[in-house]
């Protein structure tokens, strides 16, 4: 019988490639149905191929029990979590009646929407339809410091478009990332293993990742930058850097002024702008372009037409920076050893090392420094776009939804004909409420809810949170408590229960990723391409969950017909089955422009997609930037004195500052620090499987353990020194995480929703490390300390 | 043949993708609890050692031992091991009287309640797999490259080959089981 059965199933398989979406890093999967079964499997022809615990789990999210599975409308107060079901159509109505008032009123800019990865390409083009600029996302307590400091040193954007190459690496430095994602770079991480690559894992807990064969460094929270400026200290002390590629591809050889500014031509009363070098061939002064040896170490003065200057080559500005942390200093900072520090700074420049330059980031409040100091180690060693070093990701080209220009907004529609009657747009006249205070910063959520209390620089009056969980998601629980009440109208879109759910008006059921189509660019492998997937699965029976976008565009037509006729959005799609239409139209207007930036064919490509679930448009090629091409910054050279932080008053090179926490000082004081593992997501956090798999307790190194009398298992209150906020806590003594430090995971613990009941209580287990937070934010970076320090009190 | 089992602990990251891909593909993403192990329904469990010198985790499955106690044991022959060395049960046989759950050293096996049968590695739907020329799930989705699974009669397998350039230990040996399932511990 087994035989036949097996027969029978093997004969019946289905399989469909898909993006995963339980995170961030759209990974290559593919969706298995043999015979009864339905599973997900990694694609392991995708250049970038899954899988973690996310979505080995991810049918349990698919029949979620607690699936937002109708429309629902608060009763109750906010915060109270009571609501009614209503029919979609009362749901958009009302929502729509809202929304033409407060945009009557206030304006479409007082229309704020924030969001995470998901429907993150076709925010702006609804944000837009509508007229708002506010799209504000989750980059704050993300990678905000590290896409500022590539902006700074490499000018390049956020992740990954520059990342390590894994593959080829012979050395690895994490400070602080883990690979919780993508799971294609473990893959990598797997095959430079083969080779004996070493890895070494800076953190102060140990991740899952440090069970695997690598070197962990548990490091004292916040001081990460005084670690790696020792790096620094001590290959620049001993002259391991590569002195070719720092004079030639970076502006180390500039001459800086004492007022921080570099020599140009102008300063010595010349018609060009070109950056000065002292030339150690000619013993001149000339551009650096025309150098045949530009001088690392030069100091001297300069005769100017407004008098004597001293100058100094950035290099030994940042020696002399560097210079403030000697291994034995370090050591005090940071915990870790000097000789440690010393032979890790050796091994690193003589293996010509990578180090990793920040996604997941936003921990302290001091990483904009962080991450400048670990793109300059790079620099150091001469690992930029090589082979195994610190790589510029080829540039799929992938089209955005809308492009502002000149007052206007461009739809793709614009770009590539599909048949759909669009129209330009006008631009917002507002600026972004958050852009006003971190020009540089990606999204900073916490500048929205200031706006949002304040009314400053405008009133923010209504707020769609569509897939991203802002109570675990940032820090300042009581202000994001203050700005939902405030607002007029607050919208939820979303799979499951979040806690911020149950301070909305209006709770809207979503597809889950299974149950729609998708295309992106490929993400976290160094190759141009692009990702595809189409649904795999209806919403199961008494789900009624209907796409996002489709939900928010019936809101605007039903607000503002003629703003959704503005893109050809008209009542024909009010039937979520006609919208596919719509939907294929965006997919082939994608399509197209991809075709044309290749030049290939569209139906060939749509194929290729549809069969493989993903397309390589070109392949890495190494040693393109900065060598053959200038990098986006001023003065297209990797900034290892960063010349843009002059224009923000910023130091142009980094150092370390204490954490934006208060740091803990007494025997029963803690740092509180909180990351994520393969394990996390705002979601998959919730599944019945990760009641097993997610831990939710926090951890306690055996030695504070013994001092405090604490045991394994035992409840502990645990009280913010920077708010005072109380919650209990059951502790887990473990070597995972050094002594003076608690670690729990962020997402996973203290859940509120009233909407959690009966076996998925288990969520209210724990504590959500946010509430604990500082609340402060670095500034320029607008990067958030979402790490915290407690007081612990044995119950 | 000889079909077994490795793992490489040196490069495993606990990621779970092995645990949880078993409980979907072999019990359909079920949520009910493994009240055995106190886990998920999967037949991998994991096992950290929290107080040594370093973090330490251990992946335990059946070991599909050429001196299987649970096969010696079993007073039906519901327990068996198969010409394809692979230590399988058959339900038909089975009576339920779990000597099987307390003769395995390695407490490998847990019991579905609503069935009263024993479950453990392999699952119905890796069986399938295998007899289909696939590889098991927990193999096909490891990340980390932490994974083998093959005949360690053929040199040329992917496990042997591996097995040939690793250090590696087998559980509890002591116990004379005669495990094949291959804990690597590093090159």
């Amino acid at each position: 019988a087994a035989q036949q059965t097996a027969q029978k199933t093997a004969a019946e398989e289905v399989k469909a490639p898909v993006i995963c979406g339980a995170c961030g890093a759209a990974c290559g999967l593919i969706f298995v149905k043999r015979g009864d079964r339905m599973y997900l499997l990694p694609n392991l022809e995708h250049p970038q191929p899954g899988m973690c615990f996310r979505p080995a789990s991810a049918l349990q999210l698919w029949n979620h029990p607690l699936r937002l599975k109708k429309p629902l409308k608060r009763v109750g107060n906010r915060g109270e979590g009571k609501f009614q079901e209503v029919d979609w159509d009362t749901a958009l109505n009302e929502i729509a009646q809202k929304l033409r008032d407060i945009v009557n009123k206030y304006g479409p800019e007082s229309v704020a929407f924030t969001r995470h990865d998901v429907h993150s390409w076709i925010l702006p083009f609804i944000a837009s339809v509508l007229g708002t600029p506010n799209v504000v996302g989750h980059e704050g307590t993300c990678h905000n410091a590290p896409t500022v400091a590539r902006g700074f040193v490499l000018g390049a954007g956020g992740p990954p478009s520059v990342d390590p190459d894994y593959e080829n690496a012979t050395y690895i430095l994490l400070v602080g990332r883990n690979l919780d994602a993508a799971m294609g770079l473990v893959r990598q991480v797997a095959k430079a293993r083969e080779r004996g690559v070493k890895i070494v894992v800076v953190d102060p807990r140990a991740p899952n990742l440090a069970y695997s064969s690598v070197e962990w460094v548990p490091i004292i929270p916040g001081t990460d930058t005084a670690f790696v400026l020792s790096l620094i200290n001590v290959i620049i002390t001993r002259g391991l850097y590569d002195a070719a590629f720092l004079k030639k591809y970076t502006n180390a050889p500039f001459l800086i002024k004492p007022d921080g500014k570099p020599l140009t031509e102008k300063d010595l009363g010349g018609e060009g702008s070109a950056y000065l070098v002292y030339d150690n061939a000619t013993k001149s002064l000339v551009p650096h372009d025309k150098a045949q040896d530009p001088a690392l170490d030069y100091e001297g003065v300069v005769q100017t037409p407004q008098g004597e200057v001293r100058v100094k080559t950035a290099f030994k500005l940042l020696a002399e920076r560097a210079a403030k942390y000697p291994p034995e200093e370090a050591e005090k900072i940071t915990g870790v050893p000097a000789a440690d520090i010393r032979r890790i700074a050796v091994e690193f420049a003589t293996a010509r090392g990578v180090a990793e330059d920040g996604w997941y980031a936003a921990k302290n409040g001091n990483e904009l420094d962080l991450y400048m100091a670990i793109l300059i180690l790079n620099a150091l060693v001469g690992n930029i776009d090589k082979r195994g070093g610190l790589c510029f990701q080829e540039s799929a080209k992938y089209p955005n939804a809308v492009t502002t220009a000149a007052g206007k907004v461009v739809t793709i529609f614009q770009v590539c004909d599909v048949g759909i009657t669009a129209q330009e747009l006008p631009a917002p006249k507002a600026q972004r409420v958050d852009k006003v205070a971190y020009p540089l910063a990606t999204s900073v959520f916490d500048a929205l809810l200031d706006a949002i209390i304040t009314e400053k620089p405008y009133p923010i009056k209504a707020l769609f949170i569509v897939g991203t969980a802002p109570f675990t998601r940032d820090v300042n629980t009581e202000k994001l408590k203050q700005a939902l009440s405030k607002l007029e109208l607050v919208v939820a879109i979303d799979i499951l229960p979040q806690d911020h759910v149950d301070w909305c008006d209006y709770v809207l059921p979503d597809l889950m990723f299974l149950e729609r189509g998708e295309m992106g660019t490929m993400k976290w492998s160094l190759h141009a391409g692009v990702v595809y997937s189409e649904k795999v699965l209806d919403p199961p029976p008494g789900v009624d969950a209907r796409n996002a976008f489709w939900a928010l565009m019936e809101i605007i037509r039903r607000a503002f017909p003629e703003k959704a006729a503005a893109v050809g959005y008209t009542e024909k799609y009010a039937d979520p089955h006609a919208f596919e239409e719509y939907e294929e139209a965006i997919k082939k207007a994608v399509i197209i422009s991809l075709a044309n930036a290749w030049n290939l064919d569209p139906a060939r490509l749509e194929e290729e997609l549809k069969a493989k679930g993903f397309y390589v448009f070109k392949k890495k090629s190494y040693e393109a930037r900065p060598y053959k091409t200038p990098l986006g910054t001023p003065s297209g050279k990797v900034e290892i004195y960063a010349l843009r932080a002059l224009q923000y008053n910023r130091d142009p090179l980094p150092d370390w500052r204490p954490p934006l926490y208060k740091v803990p000082s007494a025997p029963d004081e803690f740092y509180l620090v909180n990351g994520k593992d393969q394990i996390i997501s705002a979601h998959m956090v919730m599944v019945k499987n990760a009641k097993w798999i997610v831990d939710r307790t926090v951890w306690m190194n055996p030695v504070d353990a013994e001092r405090l009398g604490v045991k394994d298992g035992d409840v502990v209150e645990l009280e913010g020194l920077d708010n005072g906020f109380k919650a209990k806590a059951v502790v887990k003594v473990t070597n995972r995480v050094r002594p003076g430090v608690l670690f729990t995971y962020a997402m996973a613990g203290g859940r509120t929703s009233r909407l959690l009941t009966g076996e998925y209580e288990f969520l209210r287990e724990g504590v959500n490390p946010e509430w604990f937070a500082s609340g402060k934010l670095e500034p320029v970076s607008g990067s958030a300390a979402t790490n915290a320090s407690v007081r612990v009190r044995r119950l | 043949m000889r079909l077994a089992h490795l793992w490489d602990q040196s490069r495993c990251i606990a990621c779970g993708a092995c645990i949880a891909a078993c409980n979907a593909a072999n019990y359909r993403s079920s949520t009910g609890e493994n009240k055995t192990w106190g886990w998920l329904r999967s037949n991998i469990k994991r096992i950290a050692v929290e107080k040594g010198p370093r973090p330490m985790l251990l992946l335990v499955q059946c070991q599909h031992c050429e001196n299987a106690p649970c096969v010696t044991v079993c007073p039906t022959g519901a327990s068996y091991r198969d010409v394809d060395g692979l230590v399988k049960i058959n339900p038909a046989l089975c009576i339920g009287c779990k000597y099987c759950m307390v003769a395995c050293p390695y407490e490998a096996r847990w019991l579905d309640e609503e069935t009263g049968l024993p479950m453990k590695c392999m699952g119905e739907e890796c069986l399938s797999r295998v007899k289909a020329g696939l590889r098991p799930v927990c193999v096909e989705v490891c990340p980390a490259g932490a994974r083998a699974f093959g005949d360690i009669d053929d040199p040329t397998s992917e496990i042997s080959r591996r097995l040939a350039r690793s250090r590696y230990v087998r559980l509890l040996e002591e116990k004379g089981t005669s495990p094949k399932y291959f804990v690597v511990v590093g090159p």
